[in-house]
């Protein structure tokens, strides 16, 4: 039993991260309508460039703001050069799917031709590994990336529910166009949406780094984070976050009592059941092109 | 015998990527996993040929025919309900993945695990690999000109006005997945029995990414465009092997590249031919001495462009 309610407060903890990282994809997708491979890049540079500023001597948090900088700025980029030109086109879906894919090999490759493809760890600042709860220990990490994954998502619900801004990306997550000529500036909405996936994916990404380490190709761990959201349903922002915590609590379950071999394998099959059995996901509404 | 080798290569490669450019050009979906299908084609056909000693060329079409039966497995509950592209980018991408996977930890002595199967007969000889890639390519141009092919580009263009006119989404997205990975499992195959050595890791996600990025170069919407990148990037990488560890980069480069600036790709639209060609080289003076006007003229409409904005 120890056992158990140890390994489920590692998953919780997995499940949050996976969580944050699935609320960066759902909401690009709710506004643009198009998934952005790149974010696995951008949570890789964030979480290297949190690592360079713990070698350069700055403490935890520091280097956390600094990841979040790095992530922001990247993602930003990103928006402004690929697709922002694109969209203004009217490029269809495939163009910017193939354009969102080069920007992630490309930084991905690039940081491997830079930095190698060595593991790097990344402190975590903490005086101490474990923090007894109880009749367990739970590894203080977890603990700590669970209670800042839920603080940031609930801060991201009071933005988006409670601020002008917020409520500004709603809208033009139900219809853009119309938000355009209701008078919202739509170039400041996506600005907001690419900043805020810039900082989920960020926190993820230290995170990441802490509890494993920091590698260029760390940014796979946002493929999963994507099928989090598929199986929630695209788009869907509380269906991100249940997806987010299922995914963590079956890969956590699976590798502790089957294999961790084949982790991905059952992930990936839990996301061609829910599409065979509830092709919208969990909570996702009106996903498909209706006729 | 290295001539050959590379020859050889260049064949696979184009056989995977027009099997490709049926799905991702003509239809307009996108995929990242058909090194996925190229190795479920070489593991088959290399296996029916030594445990049942089924003959070579029947061996390939098995190892084709594996492939595309798990192409159905994963398209149907990915592109059933006319769901949105990016459910079947994601299956596609885990797809890769997980075949590796799999074929990886299966130790025993059929499979061998990481290791591969090594000591496969060396039945892919220069002439056919020649000829079925010429068959291979005949058919597909045959099939993207045929009704079916239209029906493919009408799903790319329009989807909802392409169900209007009576093309069944579903039935068309999952045959020209189901052709493409037969290319790519028929690609596996003949790769297999040149190399005379399989492993999973020869199958990664690299492979697949050079295929999309062969593609995208060579145009999304031609036979011949991918035909002649495919040609064109194995023989600059032989070249340039110096360039092996950045060419992903320079693909990341290219993808985003290309799609700012002519998403159709080199060839885009047309189809290479003689005629065209010669009517290219001909007016290629014409074109030089046009060009700082025609240059001119871009400019001047990007300013304006740029000036009727809000």
């Amino acid at each position: 039993m120890a056992t158990f309610f140890q390994q489920f407060i590692t998953s919780l903890s997995v499940g949050g991260l996976y969580a944050l990282l699935a609320v960066g994809y759902a909401l690009i997708y709710s506004v643009f309508d198009f998934t952005n491979f790149a974010f696995g890049a951008v949570m890789m540079v964030s979480a290297f460039a949190g690592y360079f500023a713990t070698e350069f001597g700055v403490g935890t948090l520091p280097a956390m703001l600094a990841a979040i900088a790095a992530g922001v700025l990247l993602s930003v980029v990103v928006e402004l050069t690929a697709y922002r030109p694109m969209r203004k086109k009217n490029a269809s879906r495939l163009f910017l799917m193939i354009s969102a894919m080069g920007v992630n090999i490309f930084v991905t490759n690039l940081f491997l031709c830079l930095f190698g493809a060595n593991l790097r760890t990344l402190p975590t600042g903490l005086s101490s590994n474990t923090i007894p709860l109880g009749s367990v220990q739970v590894g203080a990490i977890d603990l700590v990336a669970l209670i800042v994954s839920l603080t940031a998502l609930l801060i991201l619900w009071g933005f988006l529910y409670k601020s002008r801004p917020g409520i500004t990306v709603r809208a033009s997550a139900i219809d853009m166009n119309t938000a355009g000529l209701m008078g919202i500036n739509v170039n400041r909405v996506s600005l907001i949406v690419f900043v805020i996936s810039g900082i989920t994916a960020a926190i993820a990404g230290m995170f990441f780094g802490m509890k494993y380490t920091v590698y260029p190709a760390m940014g796979t761990i946002s493929n999963k984070a994507f099928i989090a959201s598929v199986i929630g349903g695209l788009g869907s922002l509380p269906g991100a976050v249940l997806g987010g915590f299922i995914l963590g609590v079956l890969e956590t379950l699976v590798s502790g009592y089957i294999s961790a071999t084949y982790r991905d394998f059952f992930s990936f099959l839990v996301m061609i059941l829910v599409l065979m059995f509830m092709p919208n996901g969990l909570m996702g509404i009106g996903n498909q092109d209706k006729l | 015998m290295y001539l050959i080798s590379v020859t050889i290569t260049i064949c696979t490669n184009i056989i995977s990527v027009v099997g490709l450019a049926l799905l991702t050009g003509y239809t307009g979906m996108f995929s990242l996993g058909h090194a996925g299908f190229m190795c479920i084609g070489a593991y088959t056909s290399v296996l029916v040929n030594r445990y049942f000693g089924v003959p070579y060329v029947l061996a390939l079409l098995l190892g084709g025919c594996a492939a595309m039966l798990i192409s159905v497995v994963l398209g149907y509950p990915t592109l059933r309900n006319k769901l949105r592209g990016d459910y079947f980018a994601i299956c596609m991408l885990g797809f890769g993945t997980i075949v590796r996977l799999l074929l990886n930890n299966m130790n025993n002595p059929v499979f061998n695990g990481a290791f591969g199967i090594s000591g496969i007969p060396k039945l892919t000889s220069l002439w056919s690999a020649l000829l079925i890639t010429a068959a291979l390519v005949y058919f597909m141009w045959n099939f993207v000109h045929s009704q079916y092919g239209k029906n493919c580009v009408a799903i790319q263009q329009q989807e909802v006005a392409a169900e209007m006119m009576g093309v069944h989404i579903v039935k068309t997205k999952l045959l020209s997945l189901m052709i493409s990975a037969f290319y790519c499992g028929v690609a596996g195959g003949l790769l297999a029995f040149w190399t005379q050595y399989i492993a999973p890791a020869s199958f990664s996600d690299t492979k697949s990414n050079d295929f999309l990025a062969t593609l995208v170069t060579g145009g999304t919407n031609s036979i011949s465009g991918p035909l002649l990148a495919a040609a064109l990037l194995t023989v600059m990488l032989e070249y340039l092997r110096f360039l092996v560890n950045w060419r992903l980069v320079l693909y990341g480069l290219l993808y985003v590249l290309i799609m700012r600036l002519r998403p159709e790709g080199i060839m885009g639209y047309r189809e290479f031919s003689l005629r065209g060609t010669a009517r290219f080289i001909r007016h290629l003076p014409t074109h030089i001495k046009n060009l700082p006007a025609s240059s001119k003229a871009y400019l001047a409409k990007r300013r304006t462009g740029r000036r009727d904005k809000p």
